[in-house]
């Protein structure tokens, strides 16, 4: 038994920079875990997000990104620290993102991370960012034993938790949803303020005269997405050249808004459905910055309702990467006596969801 | 596939009509499943002695009626088809016996058996209540090895005519029990049970997203979809997996340069998580 | 009376359908050409039997016929040269006419489908009189068919067609020359019930 099972209260401060958020969070886990019958309760203390966003028609660059987290971090830090009224002798342990994500920012962040360890003299724990996803989701929503999508810009997986593990029943077989979406914006070019896929949902409320054809790419559980930008890059060129769509009018980059969003979110809403009915579950849970996507949230309550179920859904706070997931799940792995080793604090790029050993579920 | 739900859906029309006071009046259509594919009804065929699988695919109300619409047909026709190149191939699947794309309805064959996921699962578990009381004796895997062989020759027949699955899993494949020898009737049934749990001829089922293909890389997307669906649903016999994929090789003359593009698509599996 | 109330799955019981078999059919030059001058009285499917395997085969085309009416999709004049049109793998009208209609002088045994949709006024019919209504239609047609059809009635069973099958026909309408899951069965009655799966099949795809 170590001492941080004796506590009462615990806190954990998380930092997430996988992508061009960078994000600070302070939680508190209060409750007996010496007691297997009693229940513990999470509270979000503070959560302090920038975000690099790149002008646009333009993506962000991994060197850009990384400087903008070094900038930040210790604004964003101290931020966090004085909205959750703590101070560096509350904190219990730092968790930071090990992956997956992009290499530069993850390393800006880890070191930084390293450095507050070292500073406070408290215990590290790296953090998968699909687990903090999931884990952060779970505790917002209350969902008990949900089907997981995560759908982000670097990540499209329909999760189920099983065995100590959360194992992925489908992923994209090439680009990410988000991924799909952002590349889009840059073809029409569209604001990436404050992010492409926020800009692309309000386009696409003024579209719909027309559905434009765009591939339906499903395989089983899985989904591919780059016939699918390909197709929408062409037509978004057709469109500027003045082009006619299927009922020989003009179309708008509202409707290719529309259309590119009724047919990727029907692939995600499909393949969740499948995984669904392969673990007989009826909760879905969705996470990840796309899922912040009001259309997405909605096919996915119709779908659920037809089954009889219901869907979980957060908003921007937590959906959109955050500091407090990567807390709130680094903290559930640290009360089981799981430590990051300084000499062991590296970050990786490649870091599947399901390799992360989920000790704290039964 | 999941067991049935509890609330009722409305019938597709074709379920609307019965004869009320018909003398030859047979149970009513009894839904069976609700896949992400559709609703899978158990009925008739022109008579009552004829049992078969009725697959529905309702509209989907989240999806924009254009879309919605295009995909069924599509989708039914496509189906129908797949089904009847495999069905004179001589590969084991259902047989259409009826088809109305528009509607959204197809019937078919109705298959005896269980899915392959239940029987693994039914003789895993058995193993493992057997495990507490010997420890450390090593179970005999014959039955399941030998299950797993008849689904690695099941998939390579399917590959060999020119059709991918889509969507194979556990719970796509039937186990169709061998038809009683004649003659007997419930003899010490009990004891035979046990032993033949694994036993029968896997027949596939719901082709909603095969195609026809020859290529390497559809081929092996096909099994890679069931190699990640095996993991997930039999962790406990994941290290089986390759057994599926030696007989697949044996069943089917082109297996090796699929197999060698299978590790292909697998590294891109792991390459998938380079992103947050 | 060999005229049989057929009752097919999945057809609104306000549908009646009968059906008859006749061999050595003496006079299908007549019965030709009532259908060619379209004449009222003689609404009915007359189908080969030599192209034909079994009840099964007859009846599936029968329920596709009634299904298509019910989408209100017909593609022929009526629900009866629908359902001749329906025992065809592809959509070629003329040529489902030649193989599985009658043809004078060639035709010899012969299957006769009538199928009664329901009235167009609904209040008509009422379920207290349906029964002895429906005896009176059958007796009706039955009538008829034996006033104009000189032939031998038959029942319309598996046996019965089973002796008029042409089979290297049928083989060819359903190409089912050189088909693996048929070469590769030893037994005869298995093959059959094969080839009766693969013309149900090839049937139920028409037009796919």
């Amino acid at each position: 038994m170590n001492a941080i099972t004796k506590k009462k209260r615990r806190i954990a401060l998380g930092c997430e920079g996988s992508a061009n958020k960078l994000g600070i969070g302070v939680i508190l886990h209060e409750g007996d875990l010496s007691s297997p019958s009693s229940t513990c309760t999470s509270r979000v203390l503070s959560n302090v997000r920038h975000t690099f966003v790149s002008p646009p028609g333009t993506g962000f660059l991994p060197k850009d990104t990384a400087r903008h987290h070094r900038a930040f971090f210790v604004r964003v830090a101290k931020q966090a620290l004085a909205d959750a009224g703590v101070s560096a002798a509350d904190i219990d342990c730092v968790c930071y993102t090990r992956g997956p994500g992009m290499g530069a920012p993850l390393t800006s962040v880890a070191v930084a991370a390293r450095t507050l360890a070292l500073l406070w003299g408290r215990d590290l724990v790296g953090v998968n960012h699909c687990v903090g996803h999931i884990e952060m989701g779970r505790a917002i929503t209350g969902a008990e034993h949900p089907v997981v999508l995560y759908v982000s810009g670097g990540n499209t997986q329909v999760i189920a938790y099983a065995e100590q593990r959360y194992r992925i029943f489908g992923e994209t077989l090439d680009i990410a949803v988000g991924n799909c979406l952002d590349r889009f914006a840059r073809a029409l070019a569209i604001s990436n303020d404050p992010a492409p896929g926020y800009n692309i949902e309000q386009l696409a409320k003024q579209g719909g005269r027309v559905l434009l054809d765009l591939p339906y790419a499903v395989k089983g559980m899985d989904c591919s997405f780059s016939g699918i930008l390909t197709r929408a890059e062409e037509l978004a060129a057709q469109m500027k050249a003045g082009g006619k769509g299927p009922d020989g009018e003009p179309f708008t980059g509202a409707d290719l808004c529309f259309s590119l969003q009724e047919t990727v979110f029907a692939m995600l809403v499909e393949i969740t459905e499948r995984a669904m009915a392969h673990v007989g579950s009826s909760q879905v849970l969705i996470v990840g910055g796309v899922g912040c996507n009001e259309r997405l949230q909605d096919m996915m309550g119709a779908m659920a309702a037809d089954r009889g179920g219901s869907v979980y859904a957060t908003d921007e706070r937590f959906c959109i990467d955050n500091g407090i997931m990567i807390a709130h799940a680094g903290l559930l792995a640290y009360e089981t006596g799981f430590r990051t080793l300084m000499e062991e604090s590296t970050c990786t790029q490649r870091f599947r969801t399901d390799e992360v050993f989920v000790k704290w579920r039964r | 596939m999941a067991p049935t739900e509890t609330h009722q859906f409305p019938p597709p029309k074709v379920l609307t009509y019965h004869h009320h006071q018909s003398s030859s009046s047979s149970p009513p259509p009894t839904l069976i499943t609700q896949g992400a594919e559709g609703r899978l009804y158990k009925t008739t065929h022109l008579t009552r002695d004829r049992p078969c699988a009725l697959k529905y695919r309702p509209p989907k109300p989240y999806r924009h009626p254009v879309l919605d619409a295009r995909l069924t047909k599509a989708r039914l026709a496509s189906e129908a088809k797949v089904l009847e190149r495999c069905r004179r191939e001589g590969v084991s699947v259902p047989a259409v016996y009826a088809v109305d794309p528009a509607a959204g309805w197809m019937m078919m064959e109705w298959i005896e058996g269980v899915p392959v996921r239940v029987r693994i699962n039914a003789w895993l578990g058995e193993r493992c209540g057997e495990e507490d009381g010997e420890e450390g004796e090593e179970m005999d895997e014959t039955p399941l090895v030998d299950l797993m062989k008849r689904v690695g020759e099941a998939v390579g027949a399917l590959h060999r005519t020119g059709v991918v699955h889509g969507d194979l899993t556990t719970s796509n494949m039937m186990l169709r029990p061998p038809p009683p020898p004649p003659g007997q009737v419930n003899g010490r049934e009990e004891e035979d049970n046990k032993a033949k749990v694994l036993e029968g001829e896997v027949v596939l089922i719901d082709f909603g997203l095969a195609t026809q293909s020859m290529s390497d890389e559809d081929r092996a997307v096909d099994l890679y979809v069931l190699e990640r669906a095996f993991a997930s649903t039999h962790p406990r016999a994941e290290r089986l997996f390759a057994s599926v994929l030696a007989s697949y090789r044996d069943a089917f003359k082109k297996a090796s340069s699929v197999l060698v593009k299978l590790e292909d698509v697998r590294m891109r599996g792991r390459k998938r998580s380079m992103l947050g | 009376m060999a005229l049989e109330k057929l009752e097919l799955k999945h057809v609104p019981p306000t549908y009646h359908v009968y059906g008859a078999l006749f061999r050595d059919v003496a006079n299908t030059d007549f019965l030709h050409k009532q259908l060619l001058s379209r004449n009222s009285e003689f609404e009915y499917a007359f189908i080969d039997a030599s192209s034909v395997i079994s009840r099964l085969h007859v009846l599936s085309a029968v329920y596709s016929a009634i299904n298509v009416l019910l989408d209100g999709t017909l593609r022929t004049p009526n629900v009866h040269s629908e359902i001749v049109v329906s025992l065809n793998t592809n959509n070629n009208i003329a040529d489902a006419y030649r193989r599985w209609g009658i043809t004078p002088g060639k035709t010899k045994d012969l299957i006769v489908i009538k199928v009664i949709p329901p009235p167009q006024s609904p209040a008509q019919e009422q379920d207290e009189t349906a029964t002895t209504q429906q005896q009176q239609q059958q007796e009706a047609i039955w009538d008829h068919l034996r006033q104009h059809v000189q032939g031998i009635p038959a029942p319309l069973t598996d046996a019965e067609l089973a002796q008029a099958t042409d089979w290297p026909k049928v083989r060819k309408y359903y190409r089912l020359n050189g088909v693996p899951a048929l070469d590769r069965l030893a037994d005869e009655r298995e093959r059959r019930r094969e080839m009766e799966s693969l013309v149900v099949m090839g049937m139920a795809l028409r037009g796919l």
